[in-house]
C-alpha cells in the first residue's frame, strides 16, 4: 500500500504538468513562436474537453447514450451571458445558475432514462436539444434571437478582469481541475457502480447499485460538465448564436471521445485535440484539400472507423502501448496497484 | 407464522411460505413452501423449467411474486418479509447471488469486479471521493485489502490486475464468487455454479463451498444440474417440479423419494415396461 500512494501523488503531478504546459501557449504566442489565433482554438478544444468528460462519464462509464450535449451547452452559455449581462450579477453567480439550471433538465432526462435504451434515449435527449435550440431562436428578450446575445470575458470575485489569455489560462485550470474530479470519482466508488450498470444490470442491482440513483448521476454530471462548457465559451468567445448549437456539435463531442478513448481522462483531451483543434491547425494549412468545406467531419468519420476497426481503446491507447514499450511490459505489471486506467501524461502531444 | 421458527437449536435463516408467481396464464412457482438453517448447504433440485431460477429471483426480488412471503433473517439480527423491497436493498440485508450466466464487467480488471461487491460497504459521500479526501482513501484502501484477501482465498489472486474479459469459464466464476463474499453476506444464493466446469474444477468447487461456509459462516442456497455435487455437498435439498413442492430432506431422503425419482425419470409404469 506504501506504492499506491506515491502512485496518487504522481497522477496529481501528472496533471498539475499537464496544467502548467497548457498554460505556456500564451507565452509562447507573445514570443511569436505560435500564432494568436492558437489560443482561441487551443481554448476551444479545452472547452470541448470538458463537455466530452461529462459525455464520457455517460457514454463510456454508464453505457448511456445522450445527443443532448448541444443544447445544454447552449443552455448554459445563454444563462450565463443573461445573468452576467443583462442581470449584472458576478461571473460566479452566473456560472452557478448555468450549472444548476441544465442540472434540472438532466434529472428529468435521468428519470426517463429508467424506462429507455439506446436509441430511444438518443432521440429524446436529441429532441431536448432541439426544442432547446428553438427556444434560443425564438426567445428573443433573453438570447437576442438570430443576432446571438455578447457578453464580456470573467471578472473573478469581482476584482479580477481578465483578458483572452487570462481567461484562457482559467480555462485550463478549470479543465485540469475537473480531469483530476472525474479520475478520483471514476476510480473510485462511482465509477465502478457505473461500470457495473453498464456491464450487467442485474449483477449491479444484485450488488446493491441502485439504478435510478447512478443513472441520475450520470445524467447529472453530464449535464453540469456541458453546461459548465456552454458557460465558459460564452465567456471566452464573448458570443453566442442559437445556430451554434445544433446536431453536429453533439456528434462531434461523441467522436471525440470515441477517437480519443472511451472512459480515459487524457483521451477525452487527445479526442478533442484530433476532433477540434488539428483540422483548424493543421489541415486548413494544407493547399488545395484544406479549402473542401466540411473536411473536418470526414476527417473525424474516417477516424471513427479506423479507431473502432483497429483500436477500440482510442487513440490514447496506442500512448500506453507506447509507454510500456518503451519501460518494458515486465516492470509495468508490477507497478500496478491502481485500476486499469494508467493514465500518461499527453503534455507532448500539444506542443 | 410470522418470526422464524427455532428448530432443535438451529435456526432458520430463510424460510419461504406459499410462494407463488404467475407469467400470464402460467404457474412458475405454485405454493411453495421451504426453509433454510442457519449455516446450512441447502440444495434446490428439479428438472429443466421446473422453477428453480424464478425462485431465486423471487427471493432475490428480480421478480415480484404474485403471493407468499420470503422471511429472511438479516445482518442486523431482524426478521423481514422480503417482498416488495427494492433489488439493490436486499445486499444489504446479507443476501447476495451469483448468475447462471456469469455477469461480469469484461472492460475491467479482477479486482474491480470484486470491489463492485463491495459496493454498499462505503460510507464515503461523492463529494468525499471526488476530492480523494481521508475518509474516502482509508475506505478505499480497506476494501482494496479485503478484496484481495478474498481472491487470495478464492485462490486467484495472482489474476487480480488481469481484465476479467480474457479469463476461462473457471476463472470467472471465482470471481463472481469472490464478488459475493467482499459484502460479508449471511446467505449465498448460488445459481448453477457447476454449469460449465469440468470435473477437477467441479470438485474445486465443492471445496471451496465448504470452505465459504466455514470461514465466511455464510449459508449457501444452491441450485445445480450436477446431481453428483448437490448429493455429496448438501446438507438437505429441496426437489420442485412444474414449480410444485416434491420434497425435502437430506441427500439420501430425497434419492429415495418416490416422488422425486417420478419427475425425474418418468412415471414408475414406463420405467418399468
Amino acid at each position: 500500500m506504501e506504492r499506491k500512494k506515491s502512485f496518487s501523488m504522481n497522477y496529481y503531478l501528472r496533471y498539475l504538468i499537464f496544467g502548467c504546459v497548457m498554460a505556456l501557449l500564451p507565452l509562447l504566442t507573445n514570443a511569436g513562436i505560435l500564432k494568436t489565433s492558437w489560443i482561441g482554438i487551443i481554448g476551444g478544444t479545452i472547452i470541448y474537453t470538458i463537455a466530452g468528460l461529462g459525455l464520457n462519464l455517460l457514454l463510456g462509464w454508464s453505457g448511456l447514450i445522450s445527443l443532448g450535449t448541444a443544447g445544454f451547452m447552449g443552455l448554459g452559455a445563454y444563462i450565463s451571458a443573461y445573468v452576467t449581462g443583462d442581470l449584472g450579477l458576478p461571473f460566479e453567480v452566473g456560472i452557478l445558475l448555468a450549472v444548476l439550471i441544465p442540472l434540472v433538465f438532466g434529472i428529468l432526462i435521468g428519470l426517463a432514462s429508467l424506462r429507455m435504451e439506446g436509441l430511444y434515449l438518443g432521440i429524446v435527449t436529441l429532441c431536448v436539444s432541439e426544442v432547446l435550440r428553438k427556444t434560443f431562436d425564438e426567445l428573443e428578450p433573453v438570447t437576442g434571437g438570430f443576432s446571438g446575445k455578447q457578453a464580456n470575458f470573467p471578472t473573478l470575485l469581482g476584482i479580477f478582469k481578465l483578458n483572452q489569455q487570462s481567461t484562457y489560462i482559467f480555462l485550463v485550470v478549470i479543465m485540469v481541475l475537473l480531469m483530476m474530479l472525474t479520475y478520483n470519482l471514476a476510480n473510485g466508488q462511482l465509477g465502478r457502480a457505473l461500470n457495473a450498470m453498464r456491464g450487467s444490470q442485474v449483477a449491479a442491482q444484485a450488488m446493491g447499485v441502485s439504478l435510478l440513483k447512478y443513472r441520475l448521476i450520470a445524467f447529472s454530471l453530464a449535464t453540469a460538465f456541458a453546461s459548465l462548457s456552454g458557460a465558459l465559451y460564452v465567456h471566452f468567445i464573448r458570443f453566442v448564436y442559437p445556430s451554434t448549437w445544433t446536431l453536429p456539435v453533439s456528434l462531434v463531442i461523441m467522436a471525440l471521445i470515441v477517437i480519443g478513448g472511451l472512459r480515459s481522462v487524457f483521451g477525452t483531451f487527445i479526442g478533442a485535440l484530433i476532433v477540434y483543434a488539428m483540422p483548424d491547425l493543421v489541415l486548413k494549412n494544407i493547399p488545395v484539400i484544406g479549402d473542401i468545406n466540411g473536411l473536418s467531419y470526414v476527417l473525424s468519420g474516417v477516424l471513427i472507423i479506423i479507431v473502432v476497426l483497429f483500436y477500440p481503446g482510442g487513440v490514447i491507447n496506442l500512448f500506453y502501448k507506447l509507454h510500456s514499450v518503451i519501460t518494458g511490459g515486465g516492470k509495468k505489471k508490477a507497478a500496478l496497484p491502481q485500476t486499469g486506467e494508467e493514465q500518461e501524461s499527453m503534455e507532448e502531444t500539444h506542443e | 407464522m410470522s418470526e422464524l421458527n427455532n428448530v432443535s437449536g438451529k435456526e432458520e435463516i430463510l424460510r419461504i411460505e406459499n410462494l407463488s408467481i404467475n407469467f400470464g396464464g402460467l404457474k412458475a412457482v405454485d405454493d411453495l413452501s421451504f426453509s433454510i438453517m442457519e449455516n446450512e448447504i441447502f440444495g434446490l433440485i428439479g428438472p429443466n423449467g421446473a422453477g428453480k431460477t424464478t425462485v431465486f429471483n423471487c427471493i432475490t426480488q428480480f421478480y415480484r411474486p404474485t403471493a407468499g412471503r420470503v422471511l429472511f433473517k438479516t445482518a442486523q439480527g431482524e426478521t423481514e418479509n422480503l417482498v416488495g423491497q427494492p433489488v439493490h436493498s436486499i445486499i444489504r440485508k446479507g443476501l447476495v447471488r451469483t448468475f447462471q450466466n456469469v455477469e461480469l464487467i469484461n472492460e475491467l480488471s479482477i479486482m474491480d469486479n470484486v470491489l463492485v461487491g463491495a459496493h454498499m460497504d462505503f460510507k464515503a459521500s461523492g463529494f468525499e471521493q471526488a476530492l480523494r479526501l481521508p475518509r474516502a482513501r482509508r475506505e478505499e484502501k480497506q476494501i482494496r485489502e479485503k478484496a484481495y484477501e478474498v481472491l487470495q482465498f478464492m485462490g486467484i489472486a495472482g489474476l487480480a490486475y488481469e481484465l476479467v474479459g480474457g479469463q476461462p469459464y473457471g476463472v470467472r466464476k471465482k470471481v463472481e464468487m469472490a464478488r459475493t463474499l467482499m459484502c460479508s453476506p449471511k446467505l449465498i444464493i448460488l445459481d448453477e455454479p457447476a454449469a460449465g466446469l469440468n470435473d477437477v474444477e467441479t470438485q474445486q468447487l465443492s471445496e471451496s463451498i465448504y470452505q465459504v461456509r466455514d470461514k465466511y459462516g455464510c449459508t449457501i442456497l444452491l441450485v445445480e444440474h450436477d446431481m453428483r455435487l448437490v448429493m455429496s455437498v448438501c446438507d438437505r435439498i429441496c426437489a420442485i417440479s412444474f414449480g410444485k413442492f416434491l420434497a425435502c430432506g437430506t441427500p439420501a431422503e430425497i434419492q429415495k423419494d418416490p416422488a422425486v425419482q417420478e419427475a425425474y425419470l418418468g412415471e414408475k409404469e414406463d420405467s418399468e415396461s
